[in-house]
C-alpha cells in the first residue's frame, strides 16, 4: 500500500500547484490599457476610434425638432414630442447624447495625447505628428460643442461651460466641477495651436486638417462676437472653398460633390453606425424617416410648413434638396383640411442616403456657405450693411441659379434678421438654428416661427430667445454622479 | 425521513460487516418496509452469534447460506431490528417496521453524511419515490412544492424547459439567485436538466442554512442541492427493473371568454375597422358560418410523451455496478414546433479492496437530446411567436388560407398573423442537439480506523449544436429580402462546448473518546476549472433546388454584383476557475449536544485583480432535548433544537442562464480596449470596458433557528425553521460621471443590502397506521414557506425611480391605481400621485405598491395513502401573494386592435354613452395610453393547484413471484389537473408579466414498473 501514499502525495501536490491556473486567468482577445498604445499605428487606431465617437446627429435632431425646422410626420409614433412641445429635461435623450458623445471623443483623445510621449516618434515622425495633432483638434472641437450647447452665454467668459478634461480619468468615481467659458476658450485655442503646428498632411475632408482648424476658429470667434477675427478666418477659407452652384449643391448631399465641404464626418457601410436604427444613431436621415426618404419610408418627422412655405414655388435648389417633391403629398388646403396630417406629407430629402444605403450620409460639419454667412454677420456687426447684403446676394445667386436682387437693409436689425432667415434655409437640418436664435435672434428680431396649423396642436408657436431652454440642462446622469457639476438655470 | 434513502448507507455499512460463507443451505428473501411495502436495500442480514452476513440488494433481496437451526438478524438504521429462525423454508421474507426513535436516518450533508439525531443543519431530503415516473422532462419541475422554502417556477411549457429555482427568497438583484446543484460530487449547470433522466435519481437533498452551505463558500449563497444517483450493492445478484410511462398533455384552461367568428366580425363591423367592417349583415353571417377557427386548437393540441427506463444492478463481493438506459420522447403542446427526444445511459460502479480500506466509486452518464424549441415565445413578433397566433388570431380566418410555399404572397396585415405563423412552423427549423456527459470518480483510503483520505474528480461536459434555418420560400425570408434578392433565407449554425471540472481532496479524522465524545475534523482543497469554446456562422442565401435545412448544398456564395450573400462567422473562447481550501469540525457529546463549524478560503477568477480571496465561515449547534433524562416518558420521540449562523458568497454577480453562466463578467475589474470603431473604412480602437477594481462577491449572512420533532409514537413528525438572510455587498449599478467616463453613466459595484426572512415548515401526520398487511396507511403532508424580502440599502445611487426603493421588496410593481371608467366620458380614471381622481396620469404618478411576483406563502399539502395493494397520492401546491400583469387580458380588451386581433366578450360591456356605468372604457377612450402607468392589468395570481395525483396498484408479492417478477405495479397519474385561481390566463404560475407565453400543460399519465 505504499503506492497509495505516493498517489495521495501526488494528488495534493497537483492541487496546490494547479491552483493559480484556476484563478489567475486572462481571457483571450483582451487588449488592456497598458498594451493599447505601443506604436504610432496604435495611436492612429485610437484616433479613428475618437473620430468614430464624433456624431452631430443629436445636435441636428434636437435643433430640428425644438425649433421650427420640422413638424411631426405622418408615421410619427411619439418621436420628439417633448422637444416639439419645448420640454427639455435633464433626462432628454439628445441632451445626453450630445454630452456623452463629445466626452467619449475627448476621453479617447486624452488617452492618445497621454500615451504619445511614451511612443517612439522617430518610427514615423510625420504620421506621429498628424495623429497627435488631430487628437488635439478633436479635443478642441468636442469641448467647443459642449460649450456651444451647455453654456448660457458665449460672449461671457465667466459663464460656465462644461467639464474641461485635458487628461485621462484616473478616478472613475471622481466629482469634477464645470469650468468657465474663458477657461474653455483658452484651452481650445491652445489645442488648436498645437494641432496647427503638428498637422502637416491633408488627409481629405473627412479628417481634421488646417482648414478644419481655421473653420472652427471662425465659428468660435463669431459665436464669441469677435467678428473681426471671424471675418478674417472665414475670408481665408472662402478663397479655397467656393460657393457651390445648384447642381454641385444638390450633389453635395448625395456625397458626390465636395466643392463646399471643409470638414464632414464620414458615414460608411460597415462602420459602427451601420444599422443603428431609428432617430439618430449617426445617420442623419434616420432622424426623419424609418426606412427611406420616400412616401412609404416611414416619415415620422417632416419639414415644417413654415419653412416649406418660404421656399414653395421658388427656383431655390434648397427646395429640391430639402423636400422630396416627387414623393411628397402636398395639400394646398392643409390649413383647413382636418386630415392634413395624413394628406400633407412633406418628406425631408437632405439625407437621402449614399452608397446604396438609404438615410446614411456624411455629416457636414463645416461648409463654405457657413463661412460666407459668418462674413455677412461680421459685416452687419460692423454696420457695413451693403457689404452684408452683398454676401447674402452672393449666396442667393448661387442657390437660385440666377441673379437675385441685392437686399436693402436700413439698419443692423434688418441685416441680422435677413442673415438669420438665410441661415435658416441654407443650414436647414444641419444643426444650427437652435444656436443661431440664441446667439443673434434678438439682434435680428427673429424667433422660432411655426405655422399656425402646426403650433395649434403643440404647446406653443414660439419661445423667447432668452428662454433658459436655449441652454441645455446638464444631463441628470452627470448631476447624479458628479455633484460638483452645477446645473444650468431653468 | 424517507426510509428508502437509507440505501445510501450501503457503502458505509459495508465496512462494518465481515462476510463469510458457511456450507449450509441457501436461504433467500425480500426485505420490505412495513409502512409502504417497498423493498429495502442495504439491510444487514447477519447470522446471530456469528460474523457472517450479507446485505440486501437494491430491490431488497438477499441470499445467505445458513443452517436450519440458526437465527437471522435483520438490522437497518431507522428500523426495528428483526430476528427470525431459519427453519425448513428456503425463503424468508421480512417486513421491517420503523424504529420507534427513527433518529438514525441518514442526513446528507456537504461532503459527508450524518444522522438525523446528530445533524446540526437545516436540510430536506427527497427520495426517488417522489421523483421517479413523473412525466416532467426536468426533475426540477417535479420538485415543485416538495421542499419547504424551495420556490420553483416553470413559466414555460417547452419540454425540459428551464425552471427558476429560488431557495428562501431571491438573494440577489443582478446576480445569480439559483442554488448550486451537485450531482454525484460534480457541480452542474443549474439551468439545463433537459438531458438528464430523473429516474436515475436516488435522493436529492436541499441544504438551506449557513451551517450547511457555508462550506461551499462563494458558490453556496443561494443554497445547495445535492443529488445522488442510484448505485448497485455488494453481494447481490443481477436485478433488472423497468419503468415506463405514457402521457398525454393538453393546454390548461383559460377564463378569457373569447369571441367566436360571428362576434368578432360583428365587433369589427360595429366599430368600423377591419374585415368585419367591409361586410354586409348577410355576408357577415355567411363568413361566420363558413369559418370559425379557434386558433388555440390549431397551434396547441394534445401531445404524447413516452418514457422508458431500464435498470440493471448487480454486485460481487468487492465490485458492484448500476446501469441504466433511458429513452424519453416528448411532444410539447405547441404542436410540431416544440419537442424533446433524449437518450440516456448511466453506469455507476463501486469497488473496494479486500480489506475494505480502499474504496472507489465512479459515476458516468452520457446523455443525448434533440429539442425543437421556438425562440420568440413571449415576444410581440407576429411573424415569430406562435403563441400570438394561437391566442390572438381572429377566428374568421381559416388555416386553409395558408398554402405551403406561398408565404411571399400573404398580405402583410395584422389579421393575417396566424398565416405568417403557419408558414413559420412549416418553413423554419430551430433545433438544439445536445450531448451532456456528467462523470465522476471518487476514491478513499482509510489509513487507520480514524483517518481517511478522500479524493473526487469529476466533470460536466456539454456540447450544444444549434441550428436555425429560415427557408428561401418562407414568408419571413421573402418579406425581408433585399430588392433583387430572389434566393433569400438564412442558416445559423452555432456550436458551443463547455466543460467544467471539479477536483476535491480531503482528509477526515473521526474518533470517539470515552464513549461520549465524538470528534470529526476534515480539511479540504477544491479546484474548479471551466472552459467554453464556441463558434458559428450565418449563411445568407439558399438555392431552393437543393435546399435542405442544415445541409450546405444549397448555400449561395458571395458574388460581384451585390452583397446579399456575405456570410458572417463568430468564435469565442472563455475560461473560468476557482480554488479553495476549507475545513470542517464537528463535536458531539452523547448525542445530546453538538456543535460544528466550517471555515473556507475561496479564490475566484472573477476577482483575481481585486479581492482574490474571500473567507466564509459558519457555526451550528444542536440540543437533543428528547435525549435528556427529564424528557423520559414524554410524548416526544424526538425534540431537537438547532441553530446556525454564518456566511456564504455569491461569485456569480451577473445572472446568466445556460452554458455561458460560468463565464459572464469574467474580468469586470479590468479596463480594456476593443478593436473596432471603424472610421473611414479602417478599423480603429475604442474603449471597451471601464473596470471596477474594488469588485468582490456578494455575501449572504444567514441566521437560522430550527426545531425537529417527532411525537405521538412518531405519528406526527416535522420541522420548523426560522431564518434571516442578509445579502451585503449587493452588486448593483452605481452612477459614475459620463463626462469622466466616456459616456458611461453607471458601473456595477458592491454597495447594497437585501434581506430575506421567513419560516420553513414541514409536517407529516400518520393518521392511520397499518397493523396488518391488509390495513390502511394514511399520511398527511404539509410543506410551507413564508418569505419576506426587503431592500435595506441601495448604496450612493439611492432609490431607482419606479424600480427599487429602500424598504421595498424586490421587483416591486410601481403603478397608479386604476379607478374605473368615467361615466360621463367613457375615459379611464386613475388616482394621481396625490390621490386625486384624474383622467390624465404620467410616469410620475406611479407609486410603490409593495406588490411583486414573488409569493409570500408557498408550498404544498396532500396525502399518501395505501390500502391493501392500492396506493393513492395527492399533492396540492399553493402560492399566495403573487401579483402579475395580465397582458394577455390587456390584448383581448384593446380597442385599437379591433380588426387585427381577437377579443374577449368583456369588451361588449364597453361604455357607449354618457351615464353608462361599466368596467370597460369606451372603445374610443382618449386616454388608453395612460393605462401603462396604472394597475389596470395587475392581477392576483395566487393559486391552489392539484399539482400531482396518482393512483396505483401493487401486484401482491405472492402473485408476482409466481410469474417470475420481484415486483410489479401500475399507476395512473395527473399533473396540473385543477387550478383554483383568480388569474384568468392559462397558467397562474410564472414569474414574468408575460403576454403570449408558452403555458405549462396539464398531463395525464399511465405507468408501469416491474423488476425481475
Amino acid at each position: 500500500m505504499k503506492n497509495i501514499y505516493k498517489i495521495i502525495l501526488a494528488v495534493i501536490t497537483i492541487t496546490m500547484v494547479g491552483c493559480n491556473d484556476a484563478i489567475d486567468i486572462t481571457q483571450p482577445g483582451r487588449l488592456d490599457a497598458a498594451n493599447a498604445f505601443r506604436s504610432v499605428t496604435d495611436l492612429r487606431s485610437g484616433l479613428l476610434g475618437a473620430y468614430n465617437f464624433l456624431d452631430i446627429t443629436p445636435e441636428i435632431g434636437l435643433t430640428a425638432s425644438f425649433t421650427d425646422e420640422v413638424f411631426r410626420g405622418r408615421d410619427n409614433g411619439g418621436q420628439n414630442t417633448s422637444e416639439q412641445n419645448f420640454n427639455l429635461n435633464s433626462n432628454n435623450g439628445y441632451v445626453f447624447q450630445i454630452w456623452a458623445n463629445n466626452y467619449a471623443a475627448i476621453g479617447l483623445a486624452n488617452r492618445i495625447i497621454a500615451a504619445a510621449p511614451s511612443i517612439d516618434r522617430t518610427e514615423a515622425p510625420i504620421e506621429y505628428d498628424n495623429v497627435l495633432g488631430q487628437a488635439y483638434a478633436i479635443r478642441a472641437f468636442s469641448h467647443f460643442q459642449i460649450l456651444t450647447y451647455f453654456s448660457t452665454d458665449y460672449t461671457d467668459d465667466s459663464a460656465l461651460a462644461g467639464l474641461l478634461l485635458l487628461s485621462p480619468t484616473e478616478d472613475i468615481f471622481a466629482s469634477v466641477p464645470r469650468s468657465t467659458n474663458g477657461e474653455f476658450y483658452t484651452a481650445i485655442e491652445a489645442d488648436l495651436a498645437l494641432a496647427e503646428d503638428l498637422i502637416t498632411t491633408d488627409e481629405g475632408v473627412t479628417f481634421m486638417g488646417d482648414d478644419f482648424i481655421t473653420a472652427l476658429r471662425a465659428r468660435m470667434a463669431a459665436y464669441r462676437g469677435q467678428y473681426a477675427l471671424a471675418d478674417g478666418y472665414a475670408a481665408s477659407l472662402l478663397s479655397s472653398y467656393p460657393i457651390a452652384n445648384q447642381s454641385q449643391y444638390f450633389s453635395m448631399f448625395d456625397d458626390t460633390d465636395f466643392t463646399e465641404i471643409i470638414f464632414s464626418l464620414e458615414r460608411a457601410v460597415g462602420d459602427d453606425y451601420d444599422d443603428q436604427g431609428t432617430a439618430g444613431g449617426g445617420w442623419a436621415g434616420s432622424l426623419f424617416a424609418f426606412i427611406n426618404p420616400n412616401l412609404g419610408g416611414g416619415p415620422f418627422m417632416e419639414i415644417s410648413r413654415s419653412t416649406y412655405n418660404i421656399m414653395d414655388g421658388t427656383s431655390d435648389v434648397r427646395l429640391l434638396r430639402n423636400v422630396n417633391l416627387n414623393e411628397s403629398l402636398i395639400d394646398p388646403t392643409y390649413e383647413t383640411n382636418p386630415n392634413y396630417l395624413n394628406d400633407d406629407v412633406l418628406l425631408v430629402f437632405k439625407y437621402p442616403g449614399s452608397n446604396n444605403q438609404p438615410l446614411m450620409n456624411d455629416l457636414k460639419v463645416f461648409r463654405s456657405a457657413e463661412m460666407l454667412l459668418i462674413r455677412a454677420e461680421a459685416a452687419a456687426d460692423a454696420n457695413q450693411l451693403i457689404a452684408a447684403a452683398t454676401f447674402i446676394k452672393q449666396l442667393r445667386d448661387a442657390r437660385f441659379g440666377s441673379d437675385q436682387p441685392l437686399p436693402n437693409y436700413t439698419n443692423q436689425q434688418q441685416a441680422f434678421g435677413d442673415i438669420l432667415d438665410e441661415r435658416r434655409l441654407e443650414l436647414l437640418f444641419e444643426g444650427h438654428r437652435y444656436v443661431d436664435l440664441k446667439r443673434i435672434g434678438d439682434r435680428g428680431n427673429r424667433q422660432i416661427d411655426r405655422d399656425a396649423r402646426e403650433c395649434a396642436i403643440l404647446a406653443g408657436c414660439t419661445l423667447s430667445n432668452s428662454s433658459d431652454l436655449f441652454t441645455l440642462p446638464i444631463p441628470i446622469s452627470e448631476i447624479t454622479a458628479n455633484p460638483a457639476a452645477v446645473q444650468n438655470p431653468g | 425521513m424517507k426510509l428508502k434513502l437509507t440505501c445510501l448507507l450501503t457503502l458505509f455499512m459495508a465496512f462494518a460487516i465481515q462476510i463469510s460463507f458457511a456450507q449450509e443451505k441457501s436461504v433467500s428473501g425480500t426485505i420490505t418496509a412495513a409502512t409502504d411495502g417497498l423493498p429495502l436495500p442495504g439491510v444487514n442480514v447477519i447470522v446471530k452469534g456469528t460474523t457472517r452476513g450479507v446485505q440486501s440488494d437494491f430491490d431488497g433481496n438477499y441470499t445467505i447460506r445458513v443452517s436450519a437451526n440458526e437465527t437471522l438478524v435483520f438490522s437497518f438504521v431507522g428500523m426495528q431490528t428483526v430476528e427470525r429462525s431459519v427453519g425448513v423454508s428456503n425463503t424468508l421474507n421480512v417486513a421491517m417496521d420503523e424504529d420507534a426513535t427513527a433518529l438514525q436516518e441518514v442526513v446528507v450533508e456537504a461532503f459527508r453524511t450524518s444522522t438525523q439525531e446528530k445533524s446540526n443543519i437545516a436540510s430536506t431530503t427527497i427520495t426517488a419515490s417522489t421523483i421517479e415516473a413523473r412525466p416532467n422532462a426536468s426533475f426540477a419541475q417535479t420538485l415543485q412544492g416538495q421542499v419547504a422554502g424551495l420556490n420553483i417556477t416553470t413559466g414555460n411549457g417547452q419540454p425540459g424547459g428551464n425552471s427558476t429555482i429560488n431557495l428562501r427568497g431571491v438573494g440577489s438583484i443582478n446576480g445569480s439567485t439559483e442554488p448550486l446543484f451537485i450531482i454525484d460530487g460534480v457541480p452542474v449547470d443549474e439551468d439545463n436538466f433537459r438531458s438528464l433522466n430523473p429516474n436515475d435519481i436516488e435522493s436529492l437533498s436541499v441544504l438551506k442554512d449557513a451551517g450547511a452551505t457555508s462550506i461551499y463558500g462563494n458558490r453556496g449563497a443561494n443554497g445547495v442541492v445535492l443529488i445522488k444517483t442510484r448505485r448497485g450493492s455488494f453481494n447481490s445478484g443481477l436485478k433488472i427493473s423497468y419503468t415506463g410511462t405514457t402521457s398525454m398533455s393538453t393546454l390548461q384552461d383559460h377564463d378569457y371568454d373569447l369571441m367566436n367568428s360571428r362576434e368578432q366580425l360583428q365587433l369589427e363591423k360595429d366599430f368600423g375597422s377591419g374585415f368585419g367592417a367591409t361586410l354586409s349583415d348577410a355576408e357577415l353571417a355567411i363568413r361566420a358560418q363558413q369559418v370559425n377557427t379557434d386558433w388555440l386548437d390549431v397551434f396547441f393540441g394534445r401531445s404524447l410523451t413516452q418514457s422508458h427506463t431500464l435498470n440493471l444492478a448487480s454486485g460481487g463481493e468487492n465490485l458492484n455496478s448500476f446501469t441504466s438506459f433511458g429513452y424519453h420522447d416528448q411532444e410539447g403542446i405547441l404542436k410540431r414546433a416544440s419537442t424533446l427526444k433524449r437518450f440516456n445511459f448511466r453506469n455507476n460502479t463501486s469497488g473496494r479492496s479486500n480489506n475494505q480500506k480502499f474504496n472507489y466509486a465512479t459515476s458516468f452518464s452520457l446523455n443525448y437530446s434533440e429539442s425543437n424549441e421556438p425562440n420568440a415565445i413571449g415576444t410581440g413578433g407576429i411573424n415569430r411567436n406562435f403563441v400570438i397566433g394561437a391566442n390572438q388570431s381572429v377566428p374568421y380566418i381559416s388555416p386553409a388560407s395558408y398554402i405551403f410555399g406561398n408565404g411571399a404572397n400573404i398580405p402583410v396585415i395584422f389579421a393575417n398573423t396566424p398565416l405568417f405563423l403557419l408558414d413559420l412552423r412549416d418553413q423554419q427549423v430551430r433545433r438544439d442537439d445536445e450531448i451532456k456527459i456528467i462523470a465522476n470518480v471518487n476514491a478513499s483510503y482509510k489509513f487507520t480506523e480514524d483517518l481517511t483520505f478522500n479524493t473526487s474528480f469529476g466533470g460536466d461536459f456539454t456540447d450544444e449544436q444549434l441550428l436555425l434555418v429560415e427557408s428561401p420560400t418562407s414568408f419571413n425570408a421573402q418579406l425581408f429580402a433585399e430588392t433583387g434578392n430572389n434566393t433569400p433565407g438564412f442558416q445559423d449554425n452555432q456550436s458551443t462546448r463547455t466543460v467544467a471540472l471539479n477536483f476535491t481532496n480531503s482528509l477526515t479524522y473521526n474518533k470517539t473518546f470515552a464513549e461520549k465524545h465524538t470528534i470529526e475534523a476534515s480539511v479540504f482543497t477544491e479546484y474548479f476549472k471551466a472552459h467554453l469554446r464556441g463558434f458559428g456562422f450565418r449563411q445568407l442565401g439558399f438555392d431552393p433546388a437543393t435546399f435542405s435545412p442544415g445541409d450546405g448544398s444549397s448555400f449561395i456564395a458571395d458574388n460581384a454584383n451585390n452583397d446579399f450573400f456575405i456570410d458572417t462567422a463568430n468564435a469565442n473562447i472563455q475560461n473560468a476557475g476557482l480554488f479553495s481550501y476549507f475545513g470542517f469540525l464537528d463535536y458531539d457529546y452523547d448525542s445530546k449536544y453538538g456543535i460544528s463549524g466550517t471555515l473556507r478560503r475561496d479564490a475566484s477568477y472573477r476577482f483575481s485583480q481585486s479581492n482574490k480571496w474571500g473567507t466564509f465561515w459558519s457555526v451550528a449547534g444542536r440540543w437533543n432535548i428528547s435525549n435528556e433524562a427529564f424528557m423520559d416518558g414524554s410524548v416526544f420521540q424526538e425534540l431537537k433544537l438547532r441553530g446556525s449562523y454564518g456566511t456564504s458568497g455569491n461569485q456569480n454577480i451577473i445572472d446568466a442562464v445556460g452554458q455561458g453562466a460560468y463565464f459572464v463578467g469574467a474580468d469586470l475589474t479590468e479596463d480594456f480596449f476593443n478593436t473596432g470603431g471603424q472610421y473611414g473604412g479602417v478599423n480603429g480602437l475604442t474603449v471597451g470596458q471601464i473596470g471596477n477594481n474594488d469588485l468582490k462577491w456578494e455575501t449572504i449572512t444567514q441566521a437560522n433557528i430550527g426545531l425537529d420533532f417527532a411525537l405521538f409514537s412518531n405519528r406526527l413528525r416535522g420541522s420548523i425553521d426560522v431564518y434571516k438572510k442578509n445579502t451585503t455587498d449587493l452588486f448593483i449599478q452605481t452612477p459614475i460621471s459620463p463626462a469622466l467616463n466616456g459616456g458611461v453613466t453607471a458601473i456595477s459595484a458592491n454597495v447594497g443590502e437585501l434581506e430575506n426572512r421567513g419560516v420553513d415548515l414541514e409536517l407529516h401526520y400518520q393518521l392511520f397506521k397499518k397493523t396488518t398487511d391488509d390495513g390502511l396507511n394514511l399520511r398527511l403532508n404539509l410543506v410551507g414557506n413564508y418569505n419576506k424580502q426587503e431592500i435595506i440599502n441601495l448604496g450612493p445611487g439611492g432609490d431607482i425611480p419606479f424600480g427599487l426603493r429602500v424598504g421595498g421588496p424586490l421587483a416591486e410593481i410601481y403603478a397608479a391605481p386604476y379607478a374605473g371608467v368615467n361615466p360621463a366620458t367613457g375615459n379611464l380614471l386613475f388616482l394621481d400621485i396625490n390621490g386625486n381622481i384624474t383622467e390624465d396620469i404620467n410616469e410620475n404618478d406611479q407609486r410603490a405598491t409593495g406588490k411583486n411576483v414573488y409569493p409570500d406563502y408557498q408550498g404544498s399539502f396532500g396525502f399518501d395513502m395505501d390500502y391493501k395493494s392500492f396506493f393513492f397520492t395527492t399533492q396540492f401546491n399553493y402560492a399566495v401573494g403573487v401579483d402579475r400583469y395580465d397582458f394577455d387580458l390587456n390584448g383581448f380588451l384593446d380597442p385599437t386592435a379591433i380588426g387585427q386581433f381577437r377579443h374577449s366578450r368583456d369588451i361588449l360591456r364597453a361604455w357607449s354613452q354618457p351615464g353608462d356605468v361599466t368596467d370597460i372604457p369606451s372603445l374610443t377612450a382618449t386616454n388608453l395610453d395612460d393605462q401603462q402607468f396604472s394597475d389596470r392589468d395587475l392581477r392576483e395570481a395566487d393559486y391552489l393547484r392539484l399539482r400531482f395525483i396518482q393512483f396505483g396498484y401493487n401486484l401482491p408479492s405472492s402473485v408476482v413471484e409466481k410469474i417470475g417478477f420481484t415486483h410489479l405495479r401500475a399507476f395512473v397519474s395527473g399533473e396540473n389537473l385543477v387550478t383554483f385561481t383568480k388569474w384568468r390566463g392559462f397558467d397562474a404560475e410564472g414569474l414574468a408579466a408575460s403576454q403570449n407565453g408558452y403555458p405549462t400543460p396539464k398531463t395525464y399519465s399511465f405507468g408501469i414498473e416491474f423488476g425481475f
